[in-house]
């Protein structure tokens, strides 16, 4: 049982993470068709994350609901607004699921005037609450805070209009900033990232980092 | 006294946000906008394009919560393709995406009375993230089957023809997520090396700057405030133009409470 649950996925880890590895640069079609198969199983299990997402939302929201627990009404909304969606997807116009969905109809009318007008409001409403949360927050109490102060007002004037009404300056400072400091910030930190998944790969293709197979420590 | 500004009732903040931002938006104020060099590149990238009569794969890769920035954008270089008469092939990356990608499309290939199919396709979603970006390079055949309402590739005039990333003369990539800098750049550009560039919202356009530095990037559109650059230099006054005053007026309310909280905060120290 060891072998199945450890020691092969482990194998199966090394072999496509070198196979992933070594296709990636050789140009010849042998392995350029194993890469194409390799991208087509990849579509296959992202597909299947969906299916294994949707299970997890389900089933998070009916346990919320059994349990009763704080803010439960929230999670019959989710219900309420899943089947509802499933609903119009599958009756799709009266074409049923398996044809093209249709132009119009409920699904599209809910998705319209529905979700993106809720998605967009919700992501809208930030602006409120940045604004409330700089006025409280942006103090200049050190020297640092002072100068991280002083850009970000520069960047935000810079990135309107408005800034250039100001003094042609602003827009200028603005764009040094993002293209000096923010540039070399950024870098320094893709460059850490990148080595730190370059890392990480090569500890789970070699088997030293196994906490992807689940069960803690052996 | 000093205690009670340093503490405003932060609904008092909203409500200047609120008139802020509405104000402009209902009396229509526009103000002058000056395109920046990224904006520049894409537009002058989608000149070459169409004096080469190539075609420009658009993938969209933006959910419902980013449309007030995205769509814009959106709207701003299929306007300039339409107008150029380049072909556009689009697809979608993220799920939401599919919807809005279908409504711009069509919205714009109205206004410039293209057809489908000859001017423009919709390969739709495909799940898979950069795995189809992979796939696309491969072979775009494979990748996208079918066209969104089902018909094959092959019978389509303007796909039938097109084989790999590399057949498309320019790629741009609508982004809110990392798609950019994490599926079309490792998996696409720098497999294939075609010509890309991106679109994306405010919030991620800092992280992109090492990738127009390396060239990896020709250009990008930062948030609705590229979009309205977009718009300036195809001399259209939508969305992002006519968002851009409201933006502007936002900004500068936020500034202004940022100075406010902060004289109040030396007064308090001094006192």
């Amino acid at each position: 049982m060891i072998f199945l649950s450890r020691t092969l996925p482990v194998i199966v880890a090394f072999c496509f993470g070198v196979l992933g590895i070594a296709i990636y640069y050789i140009p010849h079609a042998g392995a350029q068709n194993v890469e194409r198969e390799l991208a087509l199983w990849l579509r296959i299990v992202f597909a299947f994350s969906y299916l294994l997402g949707l299970y997890s939302l389900l089933n998070l929201h009916w346990q919320r609901i059994r349990q009763r627990v704080s803010g439960w009404g929230y999670s019959v909304v989710v219900y309420i607004g899943f089947l509802l969606m499933m609903f119009f997807v599958v009756y799709n116009d009266g074409q049923g699921p398996f044809a093209a969905q249709a132009e119009g109809g409920g699904y599209q009318w809910l998705f319209e005037y529905v979700h993106v007008a809720c998605s967009s409001t919700m992501f809208s409403i930030l602006a409120f609450f940045i604004a409330s949360a700089a006025y409280r927050t942006f103090r200049a109490r050190t020297p640092e805070a002072a100068l991280l102060l002083v850009a970000a007002v520069i960047v935000m004037l810079g990135r309107v209009p408005i800034g250039a009404y100001i003094s042609d300056y602003i827009p200028a400072a603005a764009e040094w900033l993002l293209n000096v400091p923010n540039l070399a910030a950024k870098r320094g930190i893709l460059l850490g990232v990148s080595l730190g998944a370059i890392a990480t790969s090569l500890r789970i293709i070699f088997g030293i980092e196994r906490s992807y197979l689940g069960g803690g420590e052996e | 006294m000093i205690q009670r500004l340093m503490n405003i009732d932060r609904r008092i903040i909203f409500v200047f946000v609120f008139i802020g931002v509405a104000a402009p938006l209902l009396a229509n104020v526009f103000l002058p906008i000056k395109p920046t060099d990224n904006v520049i590149a894409v537009y002058e990238q989608l000149e070459k394009v169409a004096a080469e009569d190539g075609i420009v794969l658009l993938s969209f890769s933006y959910g419902a919560s980013t449309v007030p920035e995205m769509q814009p954008m959106a709207r701003a270089i299929l306007h300039h393709c339409f107008s150029r008469n380049i072909k556009v092939v689009a697809v979608c990356l993220w799920p939401e995406a599919a919807g809005l990608a279908q409504q711009v499309l069509e919205e714009m290939g109205t206004e410039f009375g293209k057809t489908y199919g000859v001017d423009y396709a919709f390969m739709g979603y495909k799940p898979g993230n950069y795995s189809v970006v992979l796939n696309m390079g491969q072979d775009f055949h494979d990748a996208f089957p079918q066209d969104n309402w089902g018909t094959p590739i092959g019978d389509i005039e303007l796909t039938r023809d097109l084989r790999t990333l590399r057949d498309f003369a320019f790629v741009f990539d609508l982004a809110a997520g990392d798609s950019i800098e994490f599926w079309w750049i490792p998996y696409g550009q720098e497999k294939y090396g075609f010509p890309f560039a991106g679109g994306c919202t405010a919030v991620m356009a800092p992280d992109l700057f090492p990738f127009l530095q390396s060239g990896q990037l020709v250009g990008m559109l930062g948030g609705l405030a590229g979009a309205a650059e977009y718009e300036a230099l195809i001399g259209r006054k939508g969305k992002a133009t006519a968002g851009m005053s409201a933006q502007s007026m936002a900004h500068l309310i936020i500034v202004a409470f940022i100075f406010f909280g902060n004289i109040a905060f030396f007064l308090s120290r001094r006192s």
